[in-house]
């Protein structure tokens, strides 16, 4: 359970795939806005190099899909497929953090 | 900066990712971290593009994929070749009579497979002809000619270089064309260098054009079994030369060290050792081009 892939190819909870779709799942966003949205709920500085690679990689899944624009800097949004997948990557996520909790005898707030 | 990605790539994102990049660096000049991270995801788009890795691309890129590895290592293993066909000149007057058929059987077999690969080569590239007709027809040139044209350049250079070095040759001993000359012997280490170069540059503008060239589904599967036999027939040779090797090893290794009949000196000699390693290099890789090949079939004949 703990590590095992998803469906969809996401594993860890600091993928840059899981880091950018869990961005979209607020609402479309450019790569700029992508970057900056990720290093605050994150802490993770997502380089330009490796935010185009995951979201050429989630595109070619069709987890994501861009936005027509007229404007350089085209927002990206995700696709039903990819809440399915994220959806499918926090619930690894979240069974792994119970496991982890319980043994340390800790205690999670519930999801609302 | 962008240089680094593959031009499909930047035909679909360029635009987008110039302006991310933009705004990461905002006024200053980007860092040299930056630009290696660049370049580094560059060059795994380039990877990724290939077909050579994964599952995402279409079985029928991997399996072309796969078969352009194949020939990519072809090249590799010709200059191998050559190296093996040098080193072996006149090992038969060497050897004791009854310890020749062994070693020219297995000279021969890498002689005639040799021969049987260039012409699955020929054959391969003959199945493809018409369709590189009509991708140049249709103005494909112009996305090929630089590779073609620096191929048809090293090509005449090696040719201008090949006929004054015969020349010269045919004025020197043995021993004199065998490296007691050192001024004919760097001559040579260079054109052989040019040669190797022009190979390079061909298989470079074949797999150019290869990738760029719609091949139908027919001609794509005859080029995988093509690709197919001719890793099987490296793969053949690369052990025949090994057993000729150690053949001479056994029973006449004054010949490869150069020196006097009857002496006995180590059987182990940096050219062969090295002709050998890459002979050995390509049929490794030649094999995981198979294994692109093979593990898209069903995937392809189904399409």
């Amino acid at each position: 359970m703990a590590g095992k892939r998803t469906p969809a190819g996401l594993r860890r909870p600091n993928d840059p795939p899981v880091l950018i779709l869990t961005s979209l799942a607020a609402g479309p966003k450019h790569g700029h806005a992508l970057a900056k949205d990720i290093e605050d709920f994150a802490g993770v500085a997502l380089g330009p190099g490796a935010l185009y690679g995951a979201i050429t990689r989630l595109e070619e899944r069709g987890l994501i899909e861009p936005l027509t624009t007229d404007d350089r800097r085209r927002p990206y949004r995700i696709t039903g497929a990819g809440s399915a997948a994220l959806a499918d990557a926090v619930t690894n996520m979240r069974q792994l953090a119970d496991v982890g909790a319980s043994r340390l005898g800790l205690t999670l707030g519930t999801l609302s | 900066m962008m240089c680094w990605y593959p031009r499909r790539w930047r035909d679909r994102y360029g635009d987008e990712f110039a302006a991310l990049m933009e705004d990461a660096v905002g006024d200053g000049p980007p860092t040299l971290g930056f630009k290696v991270s660049i370049a580094r995801a560059g060059l795994r788009e380039h990877i990724h593009g290939s077909g050579l890795f994964g599952d995402r691309t279409p079985a029928a890129e991997r399996v072309r994929a796969g078969s352009l590895l194949v020939l990519c290592t072809w090249t590799i293993f010709v200059l191998a070749g050559a190296s093996f066909s040098k080193v072996s000149e006149h090992f038969a007057q060497a050897m004791p009579v009854s310890s020749r058929p062994f070693a020219q059987g297995a000279f021969d077999v890498v002689a005639t497979l040799s021969f049987v690969g260039g012409f699955l080569v020929i054959l391969g590239a003959s199945a493809a002809l018409p369709a590189f007709v009509r991708f140049i027809r249709g103005g494909g040139w112009s996305t090929v000619r630089g590779h073609v044209l620096r191929a048809i350049a090293l090509t005449l250079l090696s040719l201008g270089v090949v006929i004054p070095l015969s020349l010269w040759a045919h004025h020197l001993n043995e021993l004199q064309r065998n490296g007691a000359d050192p001024t004919y012997s760097g001559v040579f280490v260079i054109w052989a260098v040019v040669v190797a170069a022009t190979l390079a540059q061909w298989t470079a503008a074949g797999v150019a054009v290869a990738r760029r060239v719609a091949l139908p589904r027919g001609v794509l599967r005859l080029e995988a079994v093509l690709a197919i036999t001719l890793a099987g027939a490296m793969a053949v040779m690369t052990v025949a030369a090994a057993l000729w090797w150690g053949s001479l090893a056994q029973n006449a290794p004054w010949f490869l060290q150069g020196t006097a009949n009857g002496t006995s000196p180590s059987p182990f000699t940096p050219q062969l050792a090295v002709t050998l390693a890459l002979m050995t290099i390509s049929v490794v890789g030649a094999g995981y081009g198979v294994m692109r090949v093979t593990g898209s079939w069903t995937e392809l004949r189904a399409s």
